[in-house]
């Protein structure tokens, strides 16, 4: 109690202390006087009187400095005398001030920008009760639908919907277990009387909410009673689409939407920041249950198809369950389940059953599929800017370094006349932690603007995505984190040198010296950032490599003056009959605009992300087993489609017109096509077929088109084929396959081949689109260049990011060494004088300065080289089509450098030449 | 030469101005060492400074409280005087002290 009191009454005296100090001073001053006053009582003189009552009081000094420890917290006040030192010197030294902070906020905001996309990607929790408890059966990326084994390790991540209630009913383990669709979709919803609109959504057991414990925001989310297949159909909205699409209006809860034409009451809003379960650029807008998949997607539905492998499962576990256990015995289900299943066990697939299994993984931060593309391109970045604020330090120490030395004599005089080397040491760190955290405070602006541009370059679709550029707390925490660390960092040189301040040098004029040992610190200093800048610049050589490789590949396809238009016939209602007069309409129309040398109609568009395959079955082979390749990617196209990329047939013939519903089926093929399924044989004229062997006659190879990248643009490219807009195979006896079959009758993109491209291709594109009808809305328009640039977002965002990290290195190794050489010149001036009158040439002056400049260089790249191979190596993963030993990325680095030191070690040699000396020898 | 006269042990010094204070009542600093001096008859050796971070001790404790005023002699002083903690305070510092003193004693009077 009483120390509280004490703390307290010492913590008030921090303010007002000079008023505190007069009190005192005053109350000080009345005890001499009466003691005075009583001394001349007794018949002492004034003077007398004087002196005893002072030597009776002690010292009056001591008194008054044992009194001022003892009111305050004498550390915080010295601390505080520091702090006005610091800042004083700070302001002492504008340009240098200037300089170090602008080094830092960029070191220190690099550091935060990558930090904040850290934090909000890799780090985050969803926003819902207890995640720690949420596990994901599955720890792959698989995405979206498989009807097949999914890793060759046995590896399952996506399960059927029957697996998923077999698993539910049998695995008390779980508090709930609930299901997700793992890829989501776009739809077009329709509210009131406004056009329909593109919005995202995802299929969700009706548990799923209840599993996350998340709580509605307005009305009521989605239960078991709506996850029926009697239920009348209702959907939630997400928080952000309420506010963004429908303009937060309360009376769209409770009252009907049209998703897809089919009416569904919005039954309540997700609670804000609520985005769903995993992180992703454009998170669903709203959430329909499963029951309703079979309405939404018709035959081609994915629920009632036993082995279509579609959803994400995600269980909230007992407290006290052990995982490895749990783990186990799911395995163990997913096995039972796989043997009583005809498309798992037949042609050899039984033997892979007993390799199948499951990994529960942790899923508190939500299912982990951005993390895993993004996670080794964003734990680079973090290792470049961290070695890019390392060389702000060293940079930032060396100016220090060079500030202290100038200051020597002044140090070595307040240490001869007392002060504590522990004080001096002090003040210098209390200045560098100063220094940081201004910096830092800089940085964060700089980090916000960074994270933001970030951002934009890797998701530039994203659509309410719930990663923030704004600095969170842990933001906040971490920059403050970092600039202290810095601040100590690159403070402790010229303290650590002021430790070592002898007094007699004061007295020993200590600003004249020769090549002396004093800057020993300087020169490692430099040699680190040397050393490290080596490192950035062969990082950032190897990823501009990279990324230049991959957009300058050969795709095989032309893309300039091409656009791309998405629209949703589907979505607005159009049935299989109505397409061939719509999509003649559409070929006819955008035709006619002026300057379009080629329209043509696709499901999907090369490199557009989105694929759709089947398993290949030529006419007299036996069905595949479960280990052969019978995969192939197919799309379905109009006729002029492969003009309208530019891509040429070198076998057979294209589509023409008279391939129409009664003609044979044709397709074309591509040269992957051709040597996989037909290695050494003519294609064309052969017979295949997809999913069965009974189907293995229905196609007819028309065609052999020249192989162009379809999908993944780092990887080789695959079989592919397409079939003609026209051509609907009917012979189908699953109803699934004949689902499937006609979904595909859909197309969603049109390509426009202009010759030259008009300015304002767009509003053209959505009028034209609108006099067709004006129901059909654009979901989007874009360049077909932009659209395949779209594929390297990250690479482009970490190549940009390595360059500028990498230059900055440069520039701050550089300004380092330039720094060092000049100050050492201008420190040995008078010898280089000396040596001059004495018969130096300028050149051998030169020479001199140049050397020691050269050997800092030489030991920098020796150093750097090694750890720039150990980092390539390490980045292996995020490069294409260069190793991470490339020799042209390290000697370009190499000579970038070298070529940068020499010149910054030039300017102050040539400054060394020019010495007069008898000028020299007159410096003091 | 003279008498020789004692250091002040620490601690003691606190309930010499809380006795002294509860004896006089509110008094100043030059009052309180000077009452300090007398009553010890001059036998101990103390500053008259060191009255002062005793009094800022115990006033941060909240045993005295400290208010300006003016001495007969018309002279501005700071005068403290007891707090009802402080109060409290002299019967256990009173007591503790005695404890002391008793031990003290047990080892200078020899036993028999």
């Amino acid at each position: 109690m009483d120390r509280i009191r004490t703390l307290l009454s010492r913590c008030a005296a921090l303010f007002g202390r000079h008023k505190l100090d007069d009190d005192l001073d005053e109350e000080l001053h009345s005890h001499i006087d009466f003691a005075v006053e009583e001394n001349i009582k007794r018949g002492m003189t004034g003077e007398q009187a004087r002196t005893a009552a002072l030597r009776e009081f002690g010292g009056v000094a001591q008194v008054r400095e044992s009194y001022r420890t003892q009111r305050g917290l004498p550390f915080l006040e010295v601390l505080a005398q520091d702090m006005r030192y610091a800042s004083r010197q700070l302001r002492n030294s504008p340009g240098f001030t200037l300089t170090a902070i602008l080094t830092l906020a960029l070191g220190i905001g690099a550091n935060t920008a990558i930090f904040t996309l850290i934090h909000g990607i890799l780090l985050r929790s969803l926003p819902v009760a207890d995640p720690s408890r949420l596990y994901r059966v599955g720890d792959k990326d698989d995405c979206c639908y498989y009807n097949t084994f999914q890793n060759d390790d046995g590896d399952f991540d996506l399960y059927a919907y029957d697996f998923y209630l077999q698993l539910k009913q049998s695995t008390p383990e779980f508090e709930q277990l609930t299901a997700v669709q793992a890829g989501g979709g776009g739809f077009s919803v329709r509210y009131g009387t406004a056009a329909a609109r593109p919005m995202r959504s995802e299929y969700i057991a009706g548990n799923y909410f209840a599993t996350l414990g998340v709580s509605a925001y307005r009305g009521r989310l989605l239960n078991d009673s709506d996850d029926m297949p009697a239920a009348s159909s209702a959907l939630v909205l997400s928080y952000q689409s309420w506010q963004t699409d429908f303009a937060g209006d309360p009376a769209v809860v409770g009252s009907t939407v049209y998703v897809q034409m089919h009416p569904f009451t919005v039954a309540g809003v997700a609670p804000p920041g609520f985005f769903g379960d995993r992180v992703i650029a454009n998170p669903p807008d709203f959430w329909m249950p499963l029951a309703a998949e079979p309405l939404i997607e018709g035959a081609n539905s994915s629920l009632n198809q036993v082995d279509e492998d579609w959803l994400y499962l995600l269980g909230r576990v007992r407290p006290g369950v052990s995982p490895g256990t749990l783990q186990a015995r799911l395995s163990l289900a997913l096995q039972q389940w796989l043997r009583t299943r005809p498309a798992y066990t037949d042609h050899g697939g039984a033997a892979l059953i007993a390799r199948q299994h499951v990994v529960l993984a942790p899923a508190g931060g939500g299912i982990q599929r951005l993390q895993q593309q993004t996670r080794a391109g964003l734990r680079l970045l973090l290792i470049l800017s961290a070695a890019v604020l390392l060389i702000a330090c060293a940079n930032i120490a060396s100016l220090l370094v060079a500030r202290y030395t100038a200051r020597r004599s002044d140090v070595a005089v307040r240490i001869a006349l007392g002060a504590a080397r522990s004080r001096l040491i002090r003040q210098i760190l209390t200045e560098s932690v100063l220094l940081s955290l201004i910096g830092g405070a800089a940085g964060l602006a700089v980090a916000y603007a960074g994270s933001h541009m970030m951002l934009a370059l890797a998701f530039p679709h994203a659509k309410n995505m719930p990663v923030e550029a704004s600095p969170s707390l842990e933001v906040l925490g971490f920059a403050c984190l970092v600039s202290l660390l810095t601040g100590v960092v690159f403070g402790s040189a010229p303290a650590w040198l002021s430790s070592q301040a002898q007094p007699a040098d004061a007295l020993r004029g200590v600003n004249r010296s020769t090549g002396d040992r004093s800057s020993v610190p300087q020169r490692g200093l430099v040699i680190l950032q040397l050393a490290l800048s080596v490192v950035l610049l062969a990082g950032a050589f190897l990823m501009t490599k990279s990324l230049a490789n991959l957009e300058h590949q050969d795709f095989g396809l032309a893309t300039a003056n091409r656009y791309v238009l998405q629209f949703d016939p589907k979505g607005v209602g159009y049935t299989l009959d109505r397409l061939p007069a719509l999509y003649h309409e559409i070929e006819d129309r955008f035709s006619a605009l002026p300057g379009v040398a080629n329209v043509s109609l696709a499901r999907y568009i090369p490199l557009g992300g989105n694929q759709w395959g089947s398993c290949v079955i030529p006419q007299g082979r036996p069905a595949p087993g479960p280990k052969d390749d019978c995969f192939a990617v197919w799309d379905r196209a109009s006729t002029r489609f492969l003009d309208s990329i530019g891509v040429p047939i070198l076998r057979g013939r294209n589509f023409t017109p008279e391939d129409t519903a009664a003609s044979q089926p044709v397709v074309i093929v591509n040269q992957a096509f051709a040597r996989h399924f037909f290695p050494n044989q003519d294609p064309v004229g052969k017979h295949f077929g997809v999913g069965l062997p009974q189907y293995s006659r229905t196609f007819e190879i028309a065609g052999v088109f020249a192989d162009f990248k379809m999908t993944d643009p780092r990887r080789d490219v695959r079989p592919l084929f397409f079939r003609p807009l026209a051509q609907q195979f009917t012979g189908y006896k699953e109803l699934d396959a004949d689902g499937s079959e006609k979904a595909s009758m859909y197309v969603n993109f049109v390509i426009l081949n202009f010759i030259q491209a008009p300015p304002d291709a767009d509003t053209l594109a959505r009028k034209t689109l609108a006099t067709i009808d004006p129901n059909l809305s654009v979901v989007r328009f874009s360049s077909y260049d932009s659209e395949v640039a779209g594929n390297f977002n990250q690479d482009r965002l970490i190549a940009r990011l390595a360059s500028l990290f990498g230059a900055l290195a440069l520039g701050l190794a550089a300004v380092g060494l330039y720094g060092v050489m000049s100050y050492l010149v201008a420190r040995r001036t008078a010898e280089i004088g000396i040596r001059m009158s004495l018969g130096a040439t300028r050149h051998s002056v030169v020479m001199m300065v140049l050397g020691g400049a050269f050997w800092q260089i030489a030991i920098g790249l020796v150093l750097g080289v090694p750890i720039a191979l150990l980092a390539g190596h390490s980045m292996a993963s995020l490069l294409y089509g260069v190793s991470g030993y490339d020799p042209f990325a390290l000697v370009a680095a190499i000579s970038v450098l070298g070529l940068c030191a020499a010149t910054a070690g030039l300017i102050p040699a040539r400054r060394a030449a020019s010495i007069d000396p008898v000028q020299a020898l007159r410096t003091e | 030469m003279g008498e020789s006269k004692s250091d002040v042990l620490q601690g003691t010094l606190d309930l010499m101005v809380l006795k002294t204070l509860e004896s006089m009542g509110p008094l100043h600093g030059y009052g309180i060492a000077r009452r300090i001096e007398q009553v010890s008859n001059n036998g101990l050796s103390l500053n008259q400074g060191t009255i002062y971070p005793a009094l800022l001790r115990l006033e941060q404790r909240g045993w005295v409280k400290a208010e300006w005023g003016t001495s007969e002699t018309g002279r501005r002083a700071k005068f403290y005087s007891l707090s009802r903690i402080g109060r409290k305070q002299i019967e256990e510092e009173t007591e503790n002290w005695e404890r002391i003193a008793a031990t003290m004693a047990r080892f200078l009077t020899p036993s028999d």
